[in-house]
């Protein structure tokens, strides 16, 4: 909202003060003002001219050579593409260092003496877009340049000067307004800005309305069917009137707070709504048949708006009506024929208050957004009315000295009641962290409008005002910001809380994620990423997922399901980084979405399941993928040692939709599966588009991971006599495994490690040779040579027949 | 003879030192001790010398050949002492081989940062679920029932819930304070507590607004505590992600769950509050809003209002941690793209 600095100085005289100032203490204390503009910086070097000779160009028919007054010793000689020029005219001259807006469009730019055709021209006559005053001074053609023949000012007066263009326009944040309906017009401003500055304020208007008048034979009567919808409305009729333009200074406000001037009729109106926050509206007196009624709208009734379009009417929208029909759609919009016209000389001026929803739905439902609906919304105070009236009919005696009130009628529903709140003293002190007093805290909310009332030494009864009774104040909280904004946040000292230190803060669950987390980072070297919840259909499809939760509006027309593993998203993120390099590991921790039934936290709600996921991806070569598969493998065969959780085995059970039928495994924690781990089968990289490379997946139910107490290491003494180390080559069939040979042999040794499995050449078609490691040693003495032979010897022969297996010579 | 010894050693002292590697020194050891050494060939000759001169002659033999093997010895040892460990002139401007290059995705970081910094003050961590109701995502807050950010628009309602009411409609969650109810609910007052995570709002998308970003919430509510201290909140949040001390002011603002409630600026990081282009000429920088938890908030956590306040602040983790580290396009925290997630070590 655009806050007029001259404007408020009519209620508060702020006019010693810095507009800086005001700005920073509005936005500390009440509402952020986001900008300061002065208007005269626009008009530097722009002053009034009187054309005092025009002399054709001798180079060019639409040009004219002008000499022109400005007020300094020599005229100046300006030549001017203007179609309404004249010997004596007054008009706008940008003289040489002045900027204006080319054709009103672009950036400003920067006027210089020149040459136009071969002829010098020092300055330029200018239109009214030129100078954005295309509002107050609309051009009826094209080449129009400003005519100031209903002015009087002397050449080379400042332009800013001459039409009043000297405000300072503060720009308020709209976002920080919501909740404050009483600041959206210029007397809540001037009301918050005469408290902080501690100035008088003035009353809005003196005018009194003549109460012989209501009711009487002129007046229309009005009738509201909907009191819900509408607590107040008063009808006013007017006669005297015509479509003369408002004054100069009115037009100028309007224009400055970002309303186009019309005529003074609608002038007023709007001038009124600026003012006090409260909308108007005007019907010409002619169309409103005998009387007006709020009412909801009736099925198939329509209504013409001033644009010619017709909107459908239902009866969730309030209407304002006549004996016959709709002619105005309450507090949101006029209709056409209904409102104020170039021929009207009687009006009848609406002054009413209606329900915030109901304005805001039927807002919402038409697309339409006025100045009107953005107040109604907020919630307006019945009371507001009467000082809305009083200032329309000050400004229409003003301006229409034969204007005469020939009747009103004012139908109340409900009158806001005025929020009573009972405050402690004391409390409030605790609660700013600093005591206030009586005189203190009364002499600040009667300046903000509210009365105090002291019951005893520690009570106050505080009455809030009207305006700030539409939901804004109710509660003891409430006065507790008053009194804080008003005193100043930046005045409060920072208080340290005390501490109580009762115990050491332990959550293993959530020590486990980040231990998981660091593990996967810092020992197994992947990348943490994120993708979003809801993935796209092409990765689910792919990876062959059933995804059952979906969005009502998802943010793509084929990313509204959430996603049931987070599998599909690091497919996605694996293809999408196989473009730049060949080796990735990733992985994320993440909630999943499963259909089902769960309540959590509240009985009354019911969710999906929701769970934390653990998944991960290694890419790497073709020719890697069984090595790729060990890594995943030992990783989560060793994660619960390095993070700290219940040990983890593996199993076949149920293979992973998207994992090469061979190359899969079941992760198991405490007996149940809790995850899977395997290779991507090429069917899943087909469909996803990923070639010549190996994928190894896992994924796992963080929920599952049970998190141990403390460290889980173990200590063994070492060896008292020396370990000798031993290699074998052993053959065997394909179909013999590594947990077969680990079976026999770690019982026979001190420690057994796997090395590699081989198949050549020299290697019997069907057979593989295995390769592994052995620590022998006796914890009786050191191994002879005999005893490590014999050792060996036992190995190779339980080897050879168990499995069948061969050493390698 | 005893002149021609005096020369061989003469001679061979002088060879020795100009010897610079084992092989040399072993020619020469054989050179002069060897089977057909030069000092060997003299003690070999010595049967032919009269007997006198065969004594003076060997004593000096022996002695010069103790004296050569000795010094031979110890140029072996200076020798392996210096010898170079490579065998080639190291380049030494070649670049460091990096370690493992894993690590955690930025946000997580800076939350893990922050979640040390608030478990030192005696914060715990707490999460709910991504999926919320609107019953505790607005309902519950103070949020009136026209809200605009209940509009389906901002909120990403779940299908077949949209059209319902309250705790059947459900929603990926807008916000994190829907999750301090659900925490004093569960654990009651007093409390202090911090709730990390992920949010959504159905918007559209440019460089400065995402449909998924990570928010930062914590919350003291304690008995009688006066707004003021919650500047211990920011001032522990802004200091950790700026490594500093960074000046804060708290000015009026509005949000329905808090009252008093504030808009919380921060000192512009870029200009140092002199004004500049970043922070539109104010020298300062909205970050977060902040306030005492509103009556109706507490009441619905189960606590009476009269006896319990507190402190509530929530700040935009991507929009600090892009302030931090001069991202300027929010979409790429989400992106997963490995080129941006490596840069942070
Ligand atoms: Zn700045």
């Amino acid at each position: 909202m655009k806050i007029s600095l001259q404007w408020i100085n009519d209620y508060v005289d702020l006019s010693d003060i810095a507009p800086e100032e005001l700005a920073h203490e509005l936005t500390m204390r009440t509402v952020e003002v986001e900008d300061i503009r002065y208007q005269e910086l626009a008009y530097d070097k722009v002053v009034v001219g009187k054309i005092m000779e025009i002399l054709p160009h001798p180079q060019a028919d639409k040009l004219l050579i002008t000499i022109v007054d400005v007020g300094e010793a020599e005229p100046y000689r300006i030549v001017c593409g203007g179609c309404n020029l004249y010997e004596g005219q007054r008009v706008v001259v940008a003289l040489p260092g002045s900027y204006v807006r080319w054709h009103g469009q672009g950036e400003p730019v920067l006027i210089k003496k020149t040459k136009l055709r071969g002829e010098p021209s020092c300055g330029m006559i200018c239109a009214s877009e030129e100078l954005e005053l295309d509002e107050l001074f609309p051009a009826s053609r094209e080449a129009e340049i400003m005519d100031l023949k209903d002015f009087d000012f002397p050449a080379g007066m400042p332009i800013s000067e001459a039409l009043q263009l000297n405000d300072v326009i503060l720009e308020i944040d709209n976002k920080s307004l919501t909740n404050r309906p009483d600041l959206w017009g210029h007397y809540g401003i001037a009301r918050e800005l005469s408290v902080i500055f501690q100035r008088n304020l003035m009353p809005v208007a003196d005018f009194v309305l003549d109460s012989s008048l209501e009711d009487n034979e002129h007046s229309l009567p009005v009738t509201i069917e909907s009191p819900k919808r509408c607590s107040r409305y008063a009808g006013l009729v007017f006669s005297g009137l015509d479509s003369r333009p408002a004054p100069h200074w009115m037009r100028v406000r309007l224009a400055a707070a970002g309303i186009t001037p019309h005529n003074a009729l609608i002038d007023i109106t709007n001038y009124v709504m600026m003012t006090t926050g409260c909308p108007t509206h005007g019907f010409d007196r002619r169309f409103v048949n005998k009387e007006l009624i709020i009412r909801e709208a009736r099925k198939g009734e329509t209504l013409e708006l001033l644009d010619d379009t017709f909107l459908q009417l239902t009866a969730e929208d309030l209407v304002i009506c006549d004996t016959s029909e709709p002619m105005a759609l309450a507090g949101v919009k006029g209709g056409k024929k209904d409102s104020l016209h170039d021929d009207t000389t009687e009006m009848v001026l609406e002054v009413a208050v209606f329900d915030p929803l109901s304005i805001r739905h039927t807002a919402q439902r038409f697309n339409v957004r006025t100045e009107a609906s953005t107040r109604y919304e907020k919630g307006i105070d019945t009371q507001r009315v009467d000082i809305s009236i009083a200032l329309a009919c000050q400004l229409l005696v003003q301006l229409f000295p034969e204007a005469q009130l020939l009747g009103y009628q004012d139908a109340v529903a409900t009158t806001t009641s005025q929020a009573k709140i009972d405050v402690s003293l004391a409390a409030l002190s605790k609660s700013l962290g600093r005591k206030v007093d009586y005189k203190q805290v009364s002499t600040l909310l009667f300046a903000l409008g509210f009365t105090v009332q002291r019951v005893d030494e520690d009570i106050l009864n505080v009455v809030a005002p009207s305006w700030r009774s539409t939901g804004d104040v109710s509660l003891f909280c409430d006065i507790v910001e008053e009194v804080a904004r008003i005193i100043g946040y930046e005045n409060f000292d920072f208080i340290p809380p005390t501490v109580t230190l009762e115990k050491a803060i332990k959550q293993d669950g959530f020590d486990l994620e980040r231990r998981v987390r660091e593990y996967l980072a810092f020992r197994c070297d992947f990348r943490e990423i994120f993708t979003y919840p809801w993935t796209a259909d092409d990765l689910i499809a792919a990876a062959g997922v059933e995804a059952e939760i979906e969005l009502a509006q998802p943010p793509a027309p084929d990313q509204s399901r959430l996603r049931p593993s987070l599998v599909p998203g690091l497919i996605g993120n694996v293809r999408g980084n196989l473009r730049f390099q060949d080796e990735i590991k990733v992985f994320e921790m993440a909630q999943i979405f499963l259909s089902g039934e769960t309540s959590p936290s509240d009985p009354a709600e019911i969710f999906p399941v929701q769970k934390l996921n653990l998944a991960g991806a290694i890419a790497a070569d073709e020719d890697q993928g069984l090595y790729i598969f060990r890594e995943v493998k030992g990783l989560i065969a060793q994660l619960p040692d390095y993070a700290g959780s219940e040990q983890l085995t593996f199993q076949n059970i149920s293979p992973p939709v998207w994992a090469d039928k061979d190359v899969w495994l079941n992760i198991i924690g405490q007996g149940e599966s809790i995850g899977s781990l395997g290779l991507l089968s090429s069917k899943v990289k087909n469909a996803v588009g990923i070639k010549r490379t190996q994928v190894a997946v896992f994924e796992l139910d963080m929920t599952k991971l049970t998190p141990q107490p403390t460290r889980g290491h173990e200590y063994r003494p070492l060896p008292h006599y020396p370990l000798v180390e031993e290699d074998f080559a052993m053959i065997v069939e394909e179909k013999v495994t590594w947990e077969q040979v680990r079976e026999i042999v770690e019982p026979m040794v001190k420690e057994l490690t796997y090395v590699e499995e081989y198949r050549g050449s020299q290697i019997p078609a069907g057979k593989k040779s295995l390769l592994f490691h052995v620590l022998l040693g006796s914890d009786e003495g050191t191994l002879s040579s005999d005893q490590i032979a014999g050792k060996r010897g036992a190995i190779v022969k339980q080897l050879s027949k168990k499995l069948g297996a061969e050493l390698r010579q | 003879m005893l002149q021609k010894l005096e020369n061989i050693e003469q001679e061979a002292m002088r060879a020795l030192v100009n010897i610079q590697s084992e092989e040399e020194l072993q020619k020469l050891s054989q050179q002069y001790l060897g089977k057909n050494g030069e000092l060997t060939q003299v003690l070999k000759g010595l049967g032919q010398l009269e007997p006198d001169d065969r004594r003076n002659v060997g004593q000096m033999a022996n002695k010069v050949k103790t004296s050569l093997s000795e010094q031979i010895d110890n140029k072996r040892i200076s020798l392996s002492d210096s010898a170079p460990v490579l065998d080639f002139p190291p380049d030494l401007t070649a670049p460091g081989i990096s370690p493992k290059s894993g690590g955690l995705h930025p946000i997580t970081q800076m939350s893990y940062d922050l979640n040390d910094a608030f478990h030192s003050l005696g914060f715990v961590i707490f999460s709910e679920d991504e999926i919320t109701s609107e019953l505790f995502a607005f309902d519950n807050l103070n949020f009136p029932p026209d809200h605009p950010a209940r509009e389906t628009m901002d909120t990403f309602w779940i299908k077949g819930t949209e059209d319902k009411r309250g705790a059947d409609r459900l929603c990926l969650r807008p916000h994190l304070t829907g999750a301090s109810v659900r925490f004093l609910r569960k654990y009651g007052a007093p409390a202090r507590f911090v709730y990390p995570g992920r949010v959504y709002r159905n918007e559209s998308t440019d460089a400065r607004h995402e449909r998924a970003f990570f928010q930062y919430e914590a919350l003291i509510v304690e008995k009688d505590f006066p707004f003021a201290s919650g500047h211990l909140l920011i001032d522990t949040i802004l200091e950790k992600i700026f490594g500093r001390k960074v000046n804060t002011r708290m000015r009026a603002g509005f949000f329905p769950f808090v009252e008093p409630g504030f808009e919380i600026d921060m000192e512009c990081q870029v200009c140092g509050g002199d004004g500049c282009r970043v922070c539109k000429n104010v020298g300062w920088i909205e970050v977060m809003p902040g306030g005492t938890p509103h009556p109706n908030v507490l009441k619905e956590a189960g606590l009476d209002p009269e006896e319990w306040s507190g402190f509530y602040i929530n700040i935009g983790l991507d929009r600090l941690v892009m302030m931090r580290y001069g991202v300027d396009d929010v979409r790429l925290f989400h992106s997963g793209d490995l080129r941006f997630l490596s840069q942070f070590r």
